[in-house]
């Protein structure tokens, strides 16, 4: 779970975990928690995302399924350093397969933009091949963050069970263990002649 | 300072830097203690309010929402020059409160530094949002816009409902078992600070293909870990490559590994290293707060038979920041040097 400094990511996380809101100080690291809803297990990193230490999230979404990135629906000014900040996150190989909710969070805040002005301004239209779910949430009255686990939950559920891409690589790699000696003995020899 | 036998252009700027200005701004008396709590040292600022505050009660300025208080990190978020002129013409911690507290009745107790969060928030909210303390020709339409609000609350949100749905929860442990484990808040895993590593170069590297090598460097930390990127067919690659890392305690050794990249087996060994950062990171701890911006050097480290060292290594006070050169000879090879620079930005909040 990322998303611009003071967005309501550790809130959040700790609103799912405990039921209630803690008043949050600045996260200068990260916080892990493992929350369980309907049966599924999610692990959640929480990272610190002061400008200098965003860098850092790289050592949190290794091997994630899915990415929450988490807006402050009520800061206009910054929603322009999310939509860039999110979008070089997409780009990170890593991530390459995870399923991406945003929690559009701060409706109970005045002037609050919307899910639909989000969508827009994050740019999300412009993603392809990319499972993505925005959900307007207040992390302090708690609204919207369940309704977007069920979301992640199906989806990620979803692909496991009709991976067509990864069955058609399990067939080609079918054919090639038969001769998995061959292929070692001609893989290395491609490295002594290359 | 700006003698003509010392043209540094580089302190010069510093100096002139948003950050240097902001450290200036910082040392000011009234600024040496949070204007809410009085807790010394503070490291956060709200940027519209124009006030020097701490980590706690920075929390509480952050739920009020970026309409009221915005809240910015002094170390960790990168200020621009404007930013800074808005908080000089704001005129600081004494300024603000001097407007902010005008009315401060007797029986109002500011908060402590060691004051609960719920008696901040209490405090905090009176005095910004609802500014109750404010000189009355002073009140701005804010008050307006946050009492409209205020009661905006109570409409479509109801979260009891999904107390229900949730089940059992547990804490994860050892994960950050390596991390020094703040106490400011429960669960949160604090970093003592950061490392930056520039993975510089390789001279004459060993060879693991038929003439020559592929070679990348993994940098791990603890249970942290990063790749350069592979240069192709060299055996004196030149990366360049700045990786960062969190730093943990107590500090584990900085592990370099250097491998050769092939396509279809497993990878080959070119060497490592290990460093101990402690030296780096006391240096860095001690000149933290320091004012000086003069390049000076802390420490040295001798290059000599029973080390791996190739040149003397110095950790150097440079524009501010605390940096340690390196060349050593890769271990459990036959040869291979490693070129590399380290920085180190503590965060102690």
């Amino acid at each position: 779970m990322v998303g611009l400094d003071a967005a309501g990511k550790t809130t959040i996380l700790y609103k799912l975990k405990l039921g209630k809101v803690v008043t949050a100080i600045p996260t200068v690291g990260f916080n892990v928690e493992t929350v369980e809803y309907r049966n599924i297990n999610f692990t959640v990193w929480d990272a610190g995302s002061q400008d200098k230490i965003r860098p850092l999230w790289k050592h949190c979404y290794q091997n994630s399924q899915g990415l929450i990135f988490v807006v402050d629906s009520n800061d206009r000014d910054r929603v322009v350093e999310a939509r860039d900040e999110l979008h070089k996150l997409l780009s990170e190989d890593e991530l390459r397969d995870a399923v991406l909710l945003i929690f559009a969070n701060k409706q109970d805040l005045p002037n609050a933009m919307s899910a639909a002005e989000i969508t827009d301004k994050l740019d999300l239209h412009s993603l392809r091949q990319r499972h993505w779910h925005i959900q307007s949430t207040s992390a302090t009255y708690g609204e919207g963050l369940y309704e977007g686990l069920d979301w992640l939950s199906n989806t990620v559920a979803n692909k496991k069970s009709n991976p067509i891409k990864y069955k058609q690589h399990e067939t080609q790699l079918g054919n090639t263990n038969n001769n998995i000696s061959l292929v070692y003995i001609l893989a290395w020899m491609w490295e002594l002649v290359r | 300072m700006f003698s003509l036998s010392k043209p540094k252009w580089s302190e010069l700027y510093v100096k002139s830097g948003p950050l240097g200005r902001l450290e200036d701004l910082l040392g000011q008396p009234s600024n040496a203690i949070c204007a809410d709590c009085g807790s010394p040292d503070p490291k956060w600022v709200s940027l519209s309010l124009g006030v020097f505050i701490c980590i706690k009660c920075s929390g509480v300025h952050r739920n009020l929402g970026v309409h009221i208080s915005k809240v910015l990190s002094v170390k960790l978020d990168e200020w621009s020059d404007e930013q800074v002129d808005l908080l000089v013409d704001l005129g600081g911690n004494a300024a603000a409160n001097l407007k902010y507290e005008a009315l401060l009745p007797d029986n109002v107790k500011k908060p402590k530094p060691d004051s609960s969060i719920e008696e901040r928030a209490d405090f905090i909210r009176k005095k910004y949002e609802q500014q109750q303390f404010l000189d009355s020709s002073l009140q701005t339409a804010l008050v307006v816009q946050s009492t409209r609000h205020g009661h905006s609350h109570s409409g479509p949100l109801h979260d009891k409902r999904h107390y229900d749905k949730q089940a059992t929860t547990s804490r994860i442990h050892g994960l950050g078992q390596a991390f020094h484990i703040a106490c400011l808040q429960p669960g949160m895993v604090e970093f003592v600070g950061l490392i930056k590593v520039n993975i510089v170069r390789g001279t004459n590297l060993a060879v693991r293909d038929v003439m020559t090598s592929d070679p990348y460097v993994i940098l791990s930390l603890g249970q942290q870990s990063m790749k350069t990127r592979v240069i192709k067919s060299s055996l004196n690659p030149v990366w360049n490559e700045r990786l960062m890392l969190s730093i943990p305690d107590p500090i584990p050794p900085l592990k370099l590994q250097v491998y050769d990249k092939d396509t279809f087996t497993t990878d080959d060994h070119m060497g490592e290293a290990e460093i101990d950062i402690q030296p780096l990171v006391s240096a860095a701890k001690a000149y933290e707060n320091s004012s000086i911006t003069e390049s000076m050097q802390l420490g040295k480290w001798i290059a000599t038979k029973d080390n791996t060292l190739v040149k003397d290594s110095v950790i150097n006070l440079v524009d501010g920041k605390v940096k340690q050169e390196i060349v050593l000879k890769l271990q459990n090879v036959e040869r291979g040097v490693l070129q590399i620079e380290l920085e180190c930005v503590p965060l102690s909040q």
